[in-house]
């Protein structure tokens, strides 16, 4: 017993390791950030893709769907070490130098090549798990709405815009939150690249004095924020349900059109051009 | 009563099927300019889809539409598309308000995004619409605030808001409880005596008795029989039209 609380809850440790704990875990909450609003705005991009109507576009939704699967498929730790390596090769002399150092080392905003590393990665990877959350809401949003936009004169793009994502982004926000805790939760990948983040400061603690207080000190920090999100991600799923139970009441039956084949035509189909 | 004999809308030969059904087998009909067309028959009979296919949101396959002497149907017509868009409101079984938005918000959200009108211009014209339906006092509600009565007048000003030139109404009390399909009506009635020109697909006889200029009635997706409603339903020709009328006129 007295190795489990010497090993793990070594709060002397802890606290002598206190400022590069805190350093390493503001790198965690930067590259969450980034990382996060990155992933929002291209998981958001590769979904309105993915729902363009009409023939011509085709090839630019099999693109953003075999992007998706793609990159649903991979594990991040193997992005992670291919964007590294491209990156950094690829700007190098030994790589034939094809892209330019602020490209292929960045250190924008006075961050690390590292970090950006990760945050590309990261980007690249939580993109595709968002577009398919956007896209379940995208879907989840009725058919009417599609065609009451289009009947005002609303083009495709206008209709999205104004009315169709509005409304999918509002019910997509919990599983969006719960994707950003996965994500925070991926940072720690990043320490591999030699980025000084919290896991990489607890395993150098780890390493030097053979004592895991150190990552415990992380992960307490993790919890410090994951576990105020996962709650209010309960209360906006619970507010939803609230909130579709009280409209549901109010409106009267939904009854299918009459002429129309159940199931007939999928979802903002390509048919509303 | 207010028809003027100028034909808005002349629909030739249209057809349009779902997969294997065959929905419309060739509908011929011609609108004139202030008209009130209510269109009648059993479910099924496609006068719902005509209506999706009178502006565009179910192109048809065969045939033609035309929209003030222009042709709106055909391939890649994206012209015609907005052209008819522009032209001709309509109102949804569902109403299909925009939930996220108020009642002002769902009336300006066209004209000020798709006609890109200024909000100074827009605004007091929505005020004034959402008035003339009777809504007011809750310009600033929610939908899911608003009686299934309530939204279908909102939504019928936001097609208004538009200044469409045809208004085609889909079965628009069938949603409602039967104490609030009177407003909706009423606000139709008023749309009607103004001269606005409509084709109001219904199973409401009432009002296509003492509304309408004309009735149509369709039954396997083509018009069996047309003319003036004391005609139709006062005197069917076509069996079909009498047994239906038999049924829905008897309780």
């Amino acid at each position: 017993m007295n190795f489990i609380r010497q090993y793990y809850f070594d709060f002397g440790v802890m606290s002598d390791n206190l400022s590069d704990l805190m350093a390493g875990f503001w790198i965690t909450i930067k590259l969450s950030i980034f990382g996060g609003v990155l992933s929002l705005i291209w998981g958001l991009a590769l979904a309105v893709i993915r729902q363009l109507p009409g023939r011509a576009t085709a090839p630019l939704r099999w693109l953003s769907i075999g992007y998706i699967d793609a990159f649903r498929g991979i594990p991040l730790l193997i992005v992670l070490l291919l964007v590294s390596g491209g990156l950094s090769s690829l700007s190098s002399p030994i790589g034939g130098d094809v892209i330019p150092d602020f490209i292929g080392k960045p250190t924008w905003l006075g961050e690390t090549s590292p970090f950006w590393y990760g945050v590309i990665s990261l980007t690249i990877t939580y993109g595709a798990y968002m577009a398919e959350v956007y896209r379940a809401g995208i879907e989840a949003v009725p058919n009417g709405q599609m065609e009451a936009a289009r009947s005002i004169g609303m083009s495709h793009g206008q209709a999205m815009r104004f009315v169709i994502v509005p409304q999918a982004v509002r019910k997509v926000i919990p599983p969006l939150l719960n994707d950003f805790i996965a994500l925070m939760k991926d940072t720690s990948l990043v320490s591999i690249l030699g980025l000084a983040d919290v896991v990489y400061v607890g395993r150098q603690i780890q390493s030097d004095i053979f004592n895991g207080s150190g990552l415990v000190a992380g992960a307490i920090l993790f919890l410090i924020v994951t576990i105020p999100l996962a709650r209010l991600v309960d209360y906006l799923i619970a507010r939803e349900q609230r909130r579709t139970k009280r409209s549901g009441e109010s409106n009267d039956s939904d009854q299918l059109e009459e002429t129309q084949p159940a199931g007939g035509l999928p979802p903002n189909s390509g048919d509303l051009s | 009563m207010t028809a003027t004999g100028e034909s808005v809308l002349r629909i030739e030969n249209v057809h349009k099927r779902f997969g294997s059904l065959k929905v419309l087998q060739g509908v011929d009909l011609t609108i004139n300019r202030g008209e009130v067309v209510c269109v009648l028959g059993p479910s099924g009979s496609g006068k719902s889809t005509l209506l999706r296919c009178i502006n565009l949101l179910e192109p048809p396959e065969e045939g033609r539409i035309l929209l003030e002497d222009k042709e709106i149907t055909g391939k890649a017509n994206q012209d015609g598309i907005d052209f008819v868009r522009r032209r001709v409101g309509m109102v949804f079984q569902q109403f299909n308000l925009f939930p996220h938005m108020c009642a002002l918000d769902n009336v300006t959200v066209g004209p000020l995004k798709v006609l890109d009108k200024p909000k100074s211009e827009v605004e007091p014209k929505a005020r004034a619409l959402l008035d003339r339906v009777g809504m007011s006092a809750k310009v600033d509600e929610y939908p899911d605030r608003l009686s299934g009565g309530q939204q279908q007048r909102v939504a019928i000003a936001r097609a208004l808001a538009m200044d469409p030139h045809v208004m085609l109404f889909d079965e628009v009390t069938s949603a409602l409880d039967p104490e609030l399909v009177k407003e909706v009506l009423d606000v139709m009635r008023e749309l009607a005596s103004e001269g606005m020109t409509m084709i109001v697909v219904t199973h409401e006889m009432g009002f296509a008795r003492d509304v309408s200029d004309r009735v149509v009635f369709m039954d396997g997706g083509k018009v069996l029989e047309e003319g003036p409603p004391a005609e139709v339903l006062g005197n069917p020709q076509q069996p079909r039209t009498q047994k239906f009328l038999g049924l829905v006129l008897d309780h």
